[in-house]
């Protein structure tokens, strides 16, 4: 089976395109002439103004079987993750006593983060709940917005508050605090209905030796019930998230310490093989002393 | 003899015609580049060497210079050493069969033609890739290091396939090597020994007799009654004499050169082995063959084409995009994979599969259908044929000389020549016929082969030639005891038909038991017959031969002989019992019996009549555009008349010559441009320069080659291809073979052809029928259609591939759809569906439209891509995007949100990224959440891709019109869909690997909105299309 195969040269072939592109005999212009043109242009402009049409129209109803504040469904946030402040690159806390540039931006994150935690604010914003007891504010067939927030003040964050503190959350001394706080999820009771409290260790035993001592703030590192339910950011206005500091008092200088914190609570599970961050937290810390 | 004559003219032209190719090829070698060049003067050397081979001069000199020049003895024969040496310095005495490009090549040629390149470029990205980011954190994710490894397996294994499906259908064994005859008797060192043929050196004594081959080219030195039939050679069918007498100077025609392959009919010979292996006229033949290149097909040529417009909206996207995720001051090595997603997308990567296996499936079809394709494009080369070049014997005639006209009682009968000929409804009252039958049944050699007695007549195998072959079953469909009436009318004496009497006579008795006369009768030529007539029997009565009796029967004889038939006269003669009593004896020497004054009864002509499914066939491909050129050895006058009665030539044209007949004016002074026929003698065309061979060509829609030789049908096929035409060429002898090779499609006979024919063929009937085809060619304009379908199909939802990541990258929002999950559109849900298209049945009627062009009809133009990519395809991009963006809506992330979101999406350390309602993610929830998505957005592909199934079925009907439920397969394929995405999202969602999850069930709906707007906007087009044919709206959206 043979066809004749017509070897072009390259002159041809650039002649070809060249009468392609724009051919001055027919007036044609990429094969089409000018009406051509319009008219396939006007075309495609009908045609996907059409399906612009459409797709907005899917998306509006799609949108509009949406409730404004809880999700439809919450298939992959059945736990909770924790996270620390300050959040770092790689999750690495390094503070330079010799550099005071190094542990600044950690500083100046914690100073935005912790504002809303004022007393003031606090007090002003919010309620004093019942501690031990979930905050429950139910609509009972009418709209309960805004709903209430229970008050986290920052005093209750002892010596990692920063208030008034020269040392700066303990980071120009060496003995920084790291704030641990759990992920929002819409209507989660967290600890279901029994105390929980988040606590670290080294990872390995080297870490948990060069870890050395450390304090929670609150004690013990307990969240208390009452900041729980969360009902979603356009109802729960004014909602600040519990937290839990942790102050490294005596880490071993110039090591990288590996640090895992995780919450104790009966609903939430913290062996998750795939979600490294279900329920607890790994970061390092790192002393660079001279 | 007349035809035997003009049979050698024939050869001579071979003889010329073998220049003729060399210098041909010669030409087409020059112009290629420059590059070539080496590789060409190697290649002239070649045929030069090829054309001075020709000159052989060992028919001309005497014996005694044969024995010098080849240091033999024809007593003796050759020494043993002698031989052993010659054997040494000219190898054995086989064909090297056709150089076939090894296996490993052709496997490897099939891994990186075609989109293999673009994916194994896409693999090596996907390396790179890993590689960089493995230097500069080892702990980074495998993804590409495994989308790598996918790649790779996905090219080996469609190569695989590809290549396991071309070496099942290209398995038909090189078949020169089956014509070497494995023995040979030859004189050495003065003994008769039998050695195995290929051992054969030039200078050795050969002894052949009646039934072998002849082992190599021999000189004749001694033959007794030896016959050859050089058909397979020379296309002649009647047996040849061979002597040791030199003929003739060309070496093709002389006597004394029995050629190697050719088999020995009859008697004896001894020669003198003169060339052996590829130096045989034969090997030359078949190297003649090989050289004829083998180029690309029309569908390659298509399918390259596609390749071409895909392949390059690939790269340009891609490019385009890794210009623009460089701008977005993305890192290099992100827009690298944005690459690798794109390429991926564009690749249709399960089309090959799809195309084979539905090429394959038609193939099967035919086969069905008589038509064995060896070469699986053929199936489409043969659907676009616009000229078919046939074989008269056996192709459009049943190649069997039957009874076609009788004339007796000055009337001219029709006989009926289908292929039972049961319908015989002239009159059989008349005492005349009686006495006609009577010849016809007794002055007959032929014999019906024994054991045969539970055969229909017609099937019965018969010993004998072939006009008394036909004589003999005609009487045989008359009266059923043939035997029983001949064994009644004992034969006393008798002379066969020789070429000198041109009359064959036999002397019976009678059965009549009161008539105790013989009865001579004879037939033959009737001139000669008729010379020795003296009374005509009319209505059974003798009366005298007058010169009104004479006018009858000349009239007779010109129109029989005017229809290309074979008239054969019958005379008869009771002879007087006084003078020849019982005892009588007949001596056939001397003639002791008249031979003249005999009483003439009629004529009976003879034809190989048209297979009765043929006119319809011609009507066909008439209808079709198909242009069908009848190219035979036969007298024109024959090969005219048969082309009339299949329809070759029309009832209402004519030639140049009937014009002239019929307004009474010289040849010369016809308008040429007015007949629409021609009959070009062999003679004729030799004379012609190309040209003239066009202009015939162009001139003429209806055309006739008679007397021509099987080389010059390769120079008829040059002609019709010079015209841009899709050459179809049937063949059967060896030398058709380079033909065969240089059509667009050769059709090798398979009850007739050859060997050599077949193997140089890309298809072969099995039938030897014309109609067959014809229906090769329906199915083949079938399959192009269906493979348009196939290809819309398929290209449609690789927009929907590419669309997520050129939005990803320009919008920002997390990848709507994994490489993984392309993969799996494209060689899982998508592969059934489109194999399933290529059961579609004709929207139309395909043979009513003309053969596309193949420079202009091209496989995939600009309305397909267009009407696929940019309209359907946008649209399921569309559908598929609302389905993205509903599962991450449902699940907490609104649209509004996911723009720009990718830095933080991706980010590792990001694990509490808000969604829109204040919830805190981390990063595994969000990549659980992107697996869905993909899943969302491959199931939302899915089910528009059902849509695009049944919207393809049909490109202009009404999907209604065509029938929903015709096409089981289509609904096989549209179940395969839907079980696949299942298994997948259901079954293998725990695998991560894969990155599908389980989707709720009502996001399986949320594209059918979508799917049904394809269906109703097809719908909606095609109405359009149908109602105004010619419109813009035709030109643009008909693909």
């Amino acid at each position: 089976m043979v066809t004749e195969k017509e070897k072009k040269t390259r002159g041809q072939v650039l002649e070809e395109w060249k009468e392609f592109v724009w051919n001055p005999r027919t007036r044609e212009f990429m094969g089409r002439t000018g009406t051509s043109w319009a008219f396939i242009l006007l075309f495609y402009l009908v045609f996907y103004a059409f399906l612009t049409a459409l797709f907005t129209l899917t998306m509006w109803v799609m949108l509009q079987t949406l409730s404004d504040h809880i999700p439809t469904y919450q298939d992959q946030l059945a736990t909770p993750g924790l996270m620390i402040r300050p959040k770092t690159e790689n999750l690495e806390v390094l503070v330079n006593l010799s550099d005071s540039q190094s542990w600044k931006k950690h500083v100046e994150i914690l100073d935005k983060f912790l504002e809303p935690y004022n007393d003031s604010i606090q007090a002003q914003k919010n309620d004093v709940c019942r501690p031990g007891h979930y905050y429950e504010q139910p609509d009972n067939g009418v709209l309960n917005y805004p709903k209430r927030a229970c008050q986290f003040n920052r005093t209750q964050l002892g010596d990692c508050s920063g208030l008034s503190d020269p040392t700066h959350y303990g980071y120009s001394t060496g003995q920084p605090c790291v704030f641990i706080k759990m992920n929002r999820v819409i209507n989660f009771y967290a600890g279901a209905n029994q105390t929980m409290n988040v606590t670290c260790v080294g990872k390995r035993n080297e870490d948990a030796q060069n870890l050395g001592d450390f304090a929670m703030f609150p004690a013990n590192g307990n969240i208390d019930l009452m900041y729980y339910p969360y009902y979603g950011k356009k109802f729960h206005v004014n909602y600040t998230q519990p937290l839990v500091a942790v102050k490294f008092m005596n880490v071993t200088p110039n090591v990288e310490v590996n640090v895992e914190c995780r919450i104790n609570a009966v609903n939430i599970a913290t062996d998750d093989e795939r979600d490294k961050f279900a329920g607890r937290v790994a970061f390092k810390l790192r002393i660079v002393k001279i | 003899m007349d035809q035997e004559k003009s049979e050698i003219c024939n050869i001579k032209v071979n003889g010329t015609n073998f220049e003729k190719v060399d210098n041909e090829m010669a030409k087409k070698d020059d112009s290629k580049e420059k590059k070539k060049l080496s590789k060409r003067t190697l290649k002239k050397e070649h045929q030069k060497e090829l054309k001075k081979d020709l000159d052989l001069n060992d028919h001309k000199i005497s014996t005694k210079e044969l024995e010098e020049k080849y240091g033999t003895s024809i007593i003796q024969g050759l020494t043993s050493t002698r031989a052993a040496e010659v054997l040494a310095r000219d190898g054995l005495n086989v064909l090297t069969p056709f150089k076939d490009t090894p296996k490993i090549i052709k496997f490897f040629k099939q891994m990186v033609g075609g989109f293999s390149s673009l994916l194994w470029a896409g693999a090596i990205l996907c390396f790179i890739a890993y590689v960089i980011e493995f230097s500069k954190d080892n702990s980074v994710s495998m993804d590409n290091l495994y989308l790598g490894v996918v790649l790779i397996i996905v090219v080996i294994l469609t190569g695989m396939f590809a290549y396991y499906q071309e070496a099942k259908s290209t398995n038909i064994i090189a078949s020169f090597s089956k014509m070497i005859p494995r023995k040979a008797l030859v004189i050495r060192d003065g003994e008769k020994r039998e050695i195995p043929a290929e051992e054969l050196v030039v200078g050795d004594i050969v002894e052949i007799k009646g039934g072998d081959q002849i082992p190599a080219d021999i000189r004749i030195l001694d033959s007794q009654g030896c016959k050859v039939d050089n058909s397979s050679l020379t296309g002649e069918s009647e047996p040849q004499t061979r002597s040791c007498h030199f003929t003739h100077e060309n070496p093709l025609e002389t006597k004394n050169i029995g050629f190697y392959s050719t088999t020995c009919l009859e008697g004896t010979a001894t020669g003198i082995v003169i060339n052996t292996g590829d130096r045989t006229i034969i090997g030359r033949i078949a190297s003649l063959a090989s050289s004829v290149g083998q180029e690309k097909t029309p569908i390659a040529i298509e399918i390259e084409h596609f390749v071409h417009i895909v392949a390059g909206v690939a790269v340009s996207i891609g490019i385009v995009f890794f210009i623009i995720a460089i701008c977005m001051k993305y890192r290099v090595l992100d827009a690298v994979v944005f690459l690798i997603g794109i390429i991926l997308a564009n690749v249709p990567e399960g089309l090959v599969a799809a195309v084979t296996v539905s090429l394959s499936l038609t193939a099967k079809r035919m086969a069905k259908k008589n038509c064995l394709v060896k070469n699986l494009e053929a199936v489409e080369t043969l659907g676009s044929t616009s000229i078919i070049c046939s074989d008269k014997t056996g192709t459009l005639t049943q190649n069997r000389m039957t009874v076609a006209h009788l004339w007796f009682d000055n009337q001219i009968y029709r006989a009926d020549t289908s292929e039972d000929q049961k319908a015989q409804s002239f009159d059989q009252s008349s005492a005349t016929w009686a006495s006609l039958f009577n010849i016809v049944t007794l002055c007959n050699r032929a014999e019906f082969g024994a054991g045969q007695e539970n055969v229909s007549i017609m099937k019965k195998i018969v010993i004998g030639d072939a006009s008394e072959t036909a004589l003999l079953k005609f009487s045989g469909i008359i009266t059923d005891d043939v035997i029983g009436k001949r064994k009644r009318n004992p034969k006393v004496a008798e002379i066969p038909f020789n070429s000198v009497n041109k009359f064959q006579l036999s002397i019976h008795e009678t059965d009549d038991p009161n008539d105790k006369r013989f009865l001579l009768v004879m037939k033959g030529a009737p001139e000669r017959i008729l010379e020795k007539c003296s009374t005509i029997m009319i209505n059974g009565q003798e009366q005298p031969l007058d010169e009104s009796a004479r006018e009858a029967f000349q009239t007779a004889y010109m129109e029989l002989g005017g229809l290309g038939e074979r008239v054969l006269g019958f005379c008869h003669l009771y002879l007087p019992e006084d003078e020849f009593p019982d005892t009588y004896s007949f001596d056939i020497e001397t003639m002791n019996f008249p031979t003249s004054d005999l009483c003439f009864v009629g004529l009976i002509s003879l034809i190989d009549p048209p297979r009765s499914t043929v006119p319809d066939a011609v009507i066909k491909c008439r209808s079709a555009g198909i242009k069908v050129i009848m190219v035979t050895g036969d007298h024109p006058i024959t090969a005219k008349a048969i082309a009339r009665s299949v329809g070759i030539i029309s009832a209402n044209s004519e030639t140049v010559e009937d014009i002239a007949k019929r307004l009474k004016i010289p040849v010369e002074q016809v308008n040429k441009r007015e007949a629409k026929a021609a009959v070009v003698s062999g003679m004729e065309l030799k004379e012609m320069s190309p040209e003239q061979l066009d202009e015939l060509l162009k001139n003429h829609s209806e055309i006739v080659f008679a007397r021509t030789s099987p080389q010059q049908k390769l120079i008829i096929v040059e002609g019709c291809q010079r015209q841009d035409a899709i050459v179809a060429v049937t063949g059967d002898g060896v030398n058709d073979s380079p033909a065969l090779k240089k059509a667009n499609i050769g059709i090798a006979m398979g009850f007739a052809g050859s060997d050599a024919a077949k193997n140089a063929a890309d298809m072969v009937l099995l039938d030897d029928n014309f109609s067959s085809i014809v229906t090769g060619i329906e199915e083949g304009r079938l399959i192009f259609d269906n493979m348009k379908k196939i290809i819309a199909f398929t290209l449609t939802k690789n927009i929907a591939e590419l669309c997520p990541f050129l939005i990803f990258i320009i919008a920002g929002v997390p990848l709507p759809i994994g490489t993984i999950a392309i993969l799996f559109i494209d060689l899982g849900t998508d592969v059934i569906p489109s194999i399933a298209l290529a059961y579609e049945k004709a929207e139309s009627d395909i043979m009513n439209r003309k053969p596309r062009h193949k420079k202009k009809d091209r496989l995939v133009n600009h309305q397909l891509a267009l009407y696929s990519y940019l309209q359907i395809g946008i649209l399921q991009s569309v559908g598929g995007f609302f389905a993205y963006f509903t599962v991450y809506a449902v699940q907490g992330f609104r649209p509004e949100r996911l723009l720009y979101l990718r830095p933080f999406w991706e980010d590792n350390t990001f694990n509490d990224l808000e969604d829109s309602y204040g919830q805190e993610w981390t990063k595994y929830q969000r990549k659980y959440l992107e697996w869905t998505g993909y899943t969302a957005y491959f199931v939302a592909v899915m089910v528009q891709q059902i849509a695009d199934v049944i919207i393809r079925k049909t490109r202009i009907n009404s999907i209604f019109q065509q029938g929903l439920f015709r096409n089981k397969y289509i609904w096989v394929g549209i179940a395969s869909q839907i079980i696949i995405a299942v298994i997948l999202s259901c079954g293998l969602g725990s695998i991560t690997a894969l990155n599908f999850t389980t989707l709720r069930i009502q996001y399986w709906f949320v594209a059918v909105p979508y799917a049904i707007i394809i269906w109703l906007y097809d719908e909606f087009r095609k109405l359009l299309v149908r109602q105004y044919p010619g419109s813009w709206w035709d030109n643009n959206m008909y693909y």
